[in-house]
């Protein structure tokens, strides 16, 4: 569990921070406001209902706490007290905060204020303390008693942050010319009040600037597995090593948040007007939210039995066992017998031999990554695994190693690699594919092209000659990301990982937070941090532009005109690897007519000889009258899928030559004749397969010939 | 039929990877054995080593490949079909007709022995036992007096595949012979193989040649097979030039090395190759982009999850779930298009259009951009989160790809250099910074190749998927430790010094199924399952069994120091808990253990069990002890005990 948190923030709302300065656009409070909204909104992000927060506003018209009978307390409102803060608690504190019509109100009582709001709220407890005052330092402030609140500040270790736009800071280097002594003069007292505490104090300017660096969520450690790291059988043998360690996870993929279902409610979404039903109204609904309810899920069963109608017959969930499936053959599980396909295992990390590192190949790593280290606070055991890693190191050497995590579990087989740094030494451990794991595609090598008759050739258009290989060298070497240290001596450094952001994360979640803020506003575009490694660096770019552009020219790589892919007609027919004219023996063969049992291979073999549209035509033809004889004598959905290969081939063919029209009459008239019954029965079925496999029009982006817009092919879909 | 679409969808909900780009094609594999039965195929080959006395011949090699592939997709691709026809034998039988018909047969001496459809237990039995039992082999793989046409086997194939896998992406023929020229100069035969090859491919099936060399003659693919055999699949056009060694002759003169070759060779064929992504640029810098084609070529294999059976029936027969999304307010049936996407956020909905929320992960088109290169050695070994993604050239959007690609392949193998890239994998998928590094070819012992070679794509994790380490104490051991260390972990390399993941299969992927497989033919269930990941004790024990009692006793000796050390430094405090686990692990020396501070719990334990007092044990003693001994220590008192019996008594 993370830590409890209460975080009070000051905002000046006075009618100074209304104005815009040193050529902002935005008035100082709208920029204060940034910061303070992406600290609210992030503490909101996070979901958890001890990290709390309140607002007190500075220089308000009226006077709203506690304190507020005493006269430097007046112009201080509480605008919400500590507590989680939720969407509704955002949107009223976007209302209350705006520009007031005074100047008056003293920070350094805000201040006094909110320390006593935590001190009230927390009590003695523990929680993590925070005070955050933005201001711009104009207006009175009262110096007295600041020892008193330093004490404080201090006795309840809260931290205390103070900013203000146009503040001086050296360190950052913003000085504001031309200071109007009094804010000169609070800027020095706030100072050394922030100072005395241990605080920050800094400028708003840098504030902003830092939210563009995403923030990284820590995540408490969690062992994954606490047990043995094992060699031998100690159940068996006496020579058997045990030392007991910890797993913790190194690399997790952080996931953005998933968005939910919802649909409008049906007293909406049937128009119908007002009357609140009797369904059950979630706490808190926005205006918006509140039309929505969530989606569920309903699952039901089925199976087949050819008496029914329909041919299925629908089974209530506590009549079904539970089972698997083995091929197409059903294999039902009792009750009792539930665990009887688990394999029996015990918890343990065993050693299963040694490799060599260099002889490991590095893309083989299957998952992501966790650390090993020996139990903690047990001396022995980080003796002996300390032999163990540096034994691996000095060996170069990984272990292959067998982990159960908990009884019962699968075992994994895991690499074990040594880490040793100065204060730090552990294994670290990645997922190695099982055999099952492996999927062996293959592929001709890179490095020369066997020929069909199995000689070897070394020079061919596929592989790069000595030209293009020199100038892929000097290109490559000219685009070595080099990092270099403070002297400009060059250093070597890991692929990026520690200021590279998940754009997706980060974008979603600046998304969600800007539309909670503002709800009309639209998504500012992504952070420029996120795609910072999305080109190539500008500088590298220079240095390499003489070699890419000889690289370009040896590669003499050219672009495949679109209209050049797919197109059959003026293509040579296929050849087997004799290289033998089948098609002569196919003429010779006078297939007149297409055999509904082998229509596939003639239709396009018809085509393919087809000297006249009318041979086309009529090819076509018989393939329609052969797609629906099989649609009239499909037992319910039996022929469905040669049908839609059937309506595939076609279309794909009539694609390449080029004669979209005759596909798309053919499909406008089987949809009609599919949806009006005319082809035994009803055949909705295979019409909503039709439109799943995208079996459409034809439409102008696929063939150029093609009459039909995207629309019109979209609405021909859609239309029932 | 129709139905096996609606589990791609589910399928792909679920793993949002495993995308296909086939359209109306559904994403299935059917492969069909066609075995010929010939008096050279069922020659037995004796084993040349006299101790293995197998009497493999030709054809029972091939009926175990066609068995042993049955098994393996079972597991591993559950929805493909396979099916085994013999052809070349006596008998003949087709679906409804044999040789009691009436009529002509339709495919004389052609024997479908296993319809191609997604296997049946009773089907993996019937082929077992045409492998095992002798008699029944004998009448069935009886070959016929009379030739067979090629022609007519083609076409029998054909209509197999045309009404049992129609709209399948991918349907292979494998066909097993040791014959390479069926029908000599008879040209009329020859032709019209021919054609009826040319209407396979045409319908997109691949033949697939598996040839086998007699003993005094070597197959010759020129004389006929080359003939029918097509270079490119009609289904993959971009897919690179043929690949000479797929039809490498199996050449072995003795039955196992028959047997393996056989294997190995189909094994590299057992699923067809299912591209990624296709045609995707690769960018090596503005404006110089060449196509790439993109492969998993490791993926976890998980077990398929568990299912309803309907035990009403005849047979137990599963049941389809079919999940309608109903309103939580009116409980009405909603339809896709009604559907908003919301997030939660302090308690309430944020909304975003459906515009709005694809926007979120646009980051523009799918690109492979190099952003620059680095060595190797810039990789560190934690940073993956992952699979890799095997990527290799096409020539169809831009010729000359593939020389290009080549030459960055070598030259990053050559220099150890590896590349940052920018990787958008689909539109909405969202940018991932990645690494690209060279892999070589590997080949197997019989040639065939394991690994091809190509780029593969690392996903490197970003700052907010790095774990902290947490603190830790450490004590460095000293050289004379490590040096003893160090001479165990010699002892125990596995063979090559190399990691092989083909000697490892999954073994409780395997156990699952190999009692599904006993329940399903009611066959006895195995005791005990064939682990291949347990290490081997006993040569652990044998191999480094001295050297782990000569490192035990350092580590006693330098722990014992450190401890005195300590102490001395620490008179006056109390000492820190961790002591006390180390404090237990000093047993008295009465054997050596090397144990390393696990406590003399087990010893306890013991003791209590044969007095019959374990439970005056404290629930945390006991939980110490289940949990040394890599059992579970979640429950009660009472169960904690009874776990704990059990254990002890099996032990003694």
């Amino acid at each position: 569990m993370a830590d409890k948190e209460a975080t009070v923030y000051i905002v000046d709302v006075g009618k100074s921070m209304g104005q815009r300065r040193n050529g902002r656009d935005i008035t100082d409070l709208e920029w204060a406001m940034k910061y303070i909204w992406d600290c609210i909104t992030n503490t909101v992000a996070t979901g958890r209902k001890m990290a709390m927060l309140g607002v007190i506003g500075l220089k308000t018209d009226g006077t709203d706490n506690e304190l507020g009978d005493e006269s430097h307390f007046s112009h201080i409102s509480v605008l919400s007290e500590i507590k989680q803060f939720l969407m509704s608690d955002i949107r009223e504190l976007g209302e209350l905060i705006k520009p007031s019509n005074v100047d008056k109100g003293d920070a350094i009582s805000a201040l006094i204020l909110a320390i006593q709001m935590i001190i009230t709220h927390c009590k003695k407890l523990k929680w993590k303390r925070k005070i955050v005052l933005v201001t711009n330092g104009m207006g009175r402030m009262n110096s007295e008693n600041l020892e008193d609140i330093v004490s404080k500040v201090k006795e309840d270790n809260i931290e205390l942050i103070i900013l203000g736009p146009d503040f001086d800071d050296a360190e950052y280097g913003t000085k504001e010319e031309d200071k109007d002594p009094r804010k000169a003069a609070n800027e020095a007292l706030l100072r050394t009040v922030s100072e005395q505490c241990d605080g920050v104090f800094g400028t708003l300017e840098q504030a902003v600037e830092e939210m563009a660096t995403p923030r990284v969520k820590a995540v408490r450690p969690v062992a994954s597995f606490k047990g043995f790291l094992q060699l031998g059988n100690p159940e068996e043998y006496d020579t058997a090593v045990r030392i007991p360690v910890e797993r913790y996870p190194r690399t997790m993929v952080a996931k953005p948040p998933t968005a939910s279902q919802f649909v409008l409610r049906s007293n909406t979404a049937s128009g119908e007007e007002g009357q609140e039903s009797a369904t059950v109204v979630p706490e808190s609904q926005p205006e918006d939210g509140s039309s929505l309810t969530n989606v569920r899920n309903l699952r039901t069963y089925q199976v087949n039995d050819e008496s029914a109608p329909g041919g299925k017959i629908d089974i209530e969930r506590d009549e079904l066992a539970k089972g698997y499936e083995y091929g197409r053959t059903a294999v039902h599980i009792s009750e009792t017998d539930e665990n009887i396909t688990r394999l029996e295992t015990t918890a343990a990390l065993e050693l299963v031999g040694f490799i060599q590192s260099e002889r490991y190949e590095r893309y083989m790593h299957l998952s992501n990554t966790h650390i090993i280290i020996s139990s903690r606070a047990n001396d022995k055991a980080s003796l002996a695994l300390s032999s163990f890693i540096h034994a691996l190191f000095e060996l170069e050497s990984y272990a292959v190693a067998r982990l159960v995590t908990k009884e019962n579990k699968p075992p994994i087989l895991v690499l074990l690699a040594p880490s040793i740094e100065p204060e730090y030494e552990c294994l670290l451990e990645v997922q190695l594919p099982f055999a099952e794991d492996v999927r062996t595609y293959r592929f001709p090598p890179l490095d020369k092209v066997v020929t069909v008759s199995g000689k070897v050739v070394t020079q061919h258009r596929n592989l790069p000659n000595d030209d293009l290989l020199n100038a892929m060298d000097k290109y490559v070497d000219s685009m070595e990301l080099k990092d270099t240290d403070e002297d400009g001596d060059l250093i070597d450094t890991p692929f990026p990982i520690e200021d590279s952001f998940s754009p997706v994360l980060h974008r979603v979640n600046a998304a969600i937070r800007s539309r909670a803020i503002h709800p009309s506003d639209p998504i500012p575009p992504p952070a420029k941090i996120l795609t910072q490694f999305s080109q190539q660096p500008d500088q590298l770019l220079q240095n390499a532009d003489r070699h890419l552009k000889n690289l370009m020219e040896v590669a003499d790589v050219k672009k495949v005109p679109p209209k050049a892919k797919g197109r059959k007609r003026a293509r040579e027919p296929e050849k087997p690897l004799s290289g033998l004219d089948v098609d002569a023996l196919l003429h010779q063969e006078k297939r007149v007519r297409i055999s509904p049992n082998n229509a596939i291979p003639e239709f396009k073999q018809t085509l393919a000889q087809a000297e006249t549209i009318e041979t086309t035509k009529d090819a076509v033809k018989q393939m329609r009258s052969i797609i629906e004889d099989q649609i009239r004598n499909s037992l319910g959905d039996a022929n469905y899928d040669r049908v839609t290969e059937g309506l595939g081939v076609v279309r794909e063919e009539l694609i390449s030559y080029e004669e979209p029209g005759h596909y798309n009459e053919f499909i406008t008239e089987l949809k009609e004749a599919l949806l009006k019954e005319k082809l035994g029965g009803d055949r909705r079925e295979l019409w909503w397969l039709v439109k799943r496999s995208k079996l459409g029009l034809i439409e102008q982006r696929e063939s150029e010939l093609s009459e039909v817009t995207e629309e019109e092919a979209k609405k021909f879909l859609s239309a029932q | 039929m129709a139905d096996d679409n609606y589990n791609r969808e589910d399928d792909v909900v679920e793993e949002e990877e495993e995308l296909d780009e086939t359209g109306y094609k559904s994403v299935r594999d059917a492969v069909l054995f066609a075995i010929e039965v010939s008096d050279s195929m069922l020659q037995p080959r004796p084993s040349a080593d006299p101790k293995k006395r197998s009497q493999e011949s030709p054809a029972t090699a091939a009926l175990k490949c066609a068995y042993h592939l049955m098994q393996q997709r079972i597991i591993s691709n559950p929805r493909d079909m396979i099916g085994v026809l013999l052809y070349g034998t006596k008998q003949s039988k087709f679906y409804d007709e044999d040789e009691s018909s009436r009529g002509d047969l339709s495919y004389p001496n052609c024997y479908l022995f296993t319809d191609l459809d997604i296997p049946s237990a009773h089907e993996v039995l019937e082929l077992r036992s045409l492998v095992e039992d002798e008699d029944e082999a004998k009448d069935i793989l009886e070959p016929s007096e009379e030739p067979v046409s090629m022609a007519n086997l083609l076409f029998c194939a054909n209509q197999i595949f045309t009404s049992k896998a129609p709209n399948f992406v991918s349907r292979r023929l494998f066909i097993v012979t040791d014959n390479d020229n069926p029908h000599g100069n008879n040209k009329s035969l020859r032709s019209a193989a021919t054609v009826r090859a040319k209407d396979l491919y045409d319908l997109g099936v691949i033949i697939e040649l598996f040839p086998i060399s007699q003993v005094d003659h070597e197959f010759d693919t020129s004389k006929f097979y080359d003939d029918i055999i097509y270079k490119a699949s009609p289904m993959d056009p971009e897919a690179p030039a043929y690949l000479k060694p797929e039809s490498k002759t199996t050449d072995a003169h003795d039955g196992i090395s028959l047997l393996n070759g056989l294997l190995s060779s189909i094994n590299s064929r057992s699923v067809p190759r299912r591209a990624q992504f296709s045609n995707m640029s690769l960018e090596l810098g503005p404006n110089f982009k060449i196509s790439v084609s993109g492969y998993i070529l490791f993926k976890r294999q998980e077990s398929a999850r568990s299912c309803y059976v309907w035990l009403g029936g005849e047979k137990p027969q599963i049941a389809k779930g079919v999940t309608t999304q109903i309103a939580e307010d009116s409980a009405r049936t909603i339809e896709k298009w009604e559907i908003k996407k919301a997030y939660k956020f302090g308690g309430d909905q944020v909304c975003f259009t459906p515009d709005e929320q694809k926007g979120l992960k646009d980051f523009g088109e799918p690109v492979i951009r190099i952003i620059g290169f680095k060595p190797l050695s810039a990789l560190p070994f934690w940073a993956n989160v992952k699979h890799p993604l095997f990527i290799y050239p096409s020539e169809e959007d831009y010729v000359g790809s593939t020389r290009v690609f080549s030459a960055l392949y070598q030259k990053l193998l050559k220099d150890q250099k590896a590349a940052l890239v920018w990787y958008i994998a689909r539109k909405t998928a969202g940018p991932v910074l990645a690494v690209m590094m060279a892999g070589e070819e590997k080949v197997d012992e019989n040639g065939v190749q394991k690994m091809p070679s190509g780029l593969w794509i690392i996903p490197l994790p970003f700052a907010d998927d790095v774990r902290q380490n947490p603190e830790a104490t450490l004590q460095v051991a000293p050289e004379s430790l490590i040096d003893r260390m160090r001479t165990i972990v010699q002892q125990l390399q596995l063979p090559k010094g190399v990691y092989d993941p083909q000697k490892y299969p999954n073994p409780s992927l395997q156990w699952h199924y190999r009692i599904l497989q006993a329940l399903a033919l009611d066959e006895d269930i195995p005791e005990k399952p064939d682990d291949k990941t347990l290490p081997k004790y006993r040569q652990i024990d044998k191999r480094a069994g001295d050297y782990v009692f000569e490192w035990s006793e350092e580590l006693d000796k330098q722990y014992n120091q450190i401890t005195a050390n300590q102490a001395k430094m620490t008179t006056l405090a109390k000492r820190p808990a961790k002591g006390d686990a180390a404090d237990k692990a000093a047993p008295p020396a009465k054997k050596i253990k090397a144990e390393a501070g696990s406590g003399n719990i087990q010893e306890e334990v013991q003791k209590h069990f044969a007095k019959g007092t374990l439970s005056k044990l404290t629930v945390a003693s006991l939980r110490d002890y289940l949990a040394s001994q890599g059992r579970a220590t979640a429950g009660k008192k009472a169960e904690l005990l009874e776990r704990v019996e059990e254990l002890l008594e099996t032990k003694f």
